[in-house]
């Protein structure tokens, strides 16, 4: 891919990123328990990871995250967001290259388990109390019901750019 | 094994693990500590501790820090919070602490955390 179509790329995909987590925000949990979200701006990261390449969706979660704090967030959740995502990030390096892209809500459901564990320690090293790990086991449940489904929305985003010819290099 | 039979195998089994951490929270959560010693604490500074089976007339106590705002109601046997400035209320939806056991009063952005002295799992 050429530069600047890539640049051009991951401008809109940290935009298009950006729009879902902000979205997202505004939507009441569904459950009383700290950390449990759906994830969707978790599609583009691994769309980004699979058609530009790590380090170029490393910069779009980047950005993603630390404009997400400033719309939607505050400085205490970057911290939480900032470690999860960095967790699900690494995952999601490792897995794609391990794990045929059929199977993409498999990288993605770890990776969201990843998420909520790297959430959670952050979150350990802030308020030093041992009993929120008694989270994790719902929290990692959470994560592997709402990353398949990211998985699986990514899987099709994936064929849909495919088959648009937007990729293709002329 | 088919590619299909392959997929299935992979669902079912990430399946039966989330169905695992959700009893496994079930269970944690209903465990007996016996604590009745409840500990208010913000940015893991402890705050306040307070003895809630010694409490006669409910009460409110105001929590506010950089972080945020929260209003913590005190009870016999039983501690919440009732109002909260954070932006998902999680905190408030998490209901009453009851002594003798459960997980702690968690509110993220606030870095509150209201816990029984024994409630710690892995303490």
């Amino acid at each position: 891919m050429p530069k600047t179509k890539k640049m051009a790329f991951m401008a809109v995909l940290t935009a298009i990123a950006l729009g879902i987590f902000m979205l997202e925000a505004q939507l009441p949990s569904p459950v009383p328990v700290p950390g449990v979200k759906l994830g969707l701006a978790n599609v583009i990261t691994l769309a980004a990871i699979c058609i530009l390449g790590r380090g170029e969706a490393a910069a779009v979660l980047v950005m993603r995250i630390l404009l997400g704090a400033v719309f939607a967030g505050s400085p205490s959740t970057l911290l939480f967001s900032a470690v999860g995502g960095a967790v699900a990030y690494a995952l999601m390096c490792v897995l794609t290259a391990l794990i045929p892209r059929e199977r993409l809500y498999v990288t993605s459901a770890l990776a969201a388990v990843g998420h909520n564990a790297g959430q959670l320690l952050a979150c350990q090293l802030v308020v030093h109390t041992p009993g929120i790990w008694g989270y994790f086991p719902i929290l990692g449940a959470s994560g592997i019901i709402t990353g398949l489904f990211t998985g699986i929305a990514a899987k099709y985003l994936l064929r849909s750019l495919d088959r648009s010819g937007l990729l293709d290099d002329k | 094994m088919n590619d299909k039979m392959k997929n299935l195998a992979w669902v079912l089994a990430l399946l039966a693990l989330a169905l695992a951490g959700t009893v496994g929270f079930m269970l944690l959560r209903a465990k007996p500590s016996g604590g009745d010693i409840a500990v208010i604490s913000v940015d893991g500074k402890e705050l306040r501790r307070i003895d809630l089976g010694a409490v006669t007339e409910p009460y409110d106590i105001p929590v506010t820090t950089d972080w945020g705002s929260n209003t913590v109601h005190v009870e016999r046997g039983g501690i919440s919070v009732t109002e909260s400035d954070c932006p998902d209320g999680i905190c408030i939806r998490m209901g009453v602490l009851r002594a003798g056991g459960g997980l702690p009063i968690v509110c993220m952005p606030h870095r509150l955390v209201i816990r029984l002295e024994e409630s710690d799992v892995y303490a």
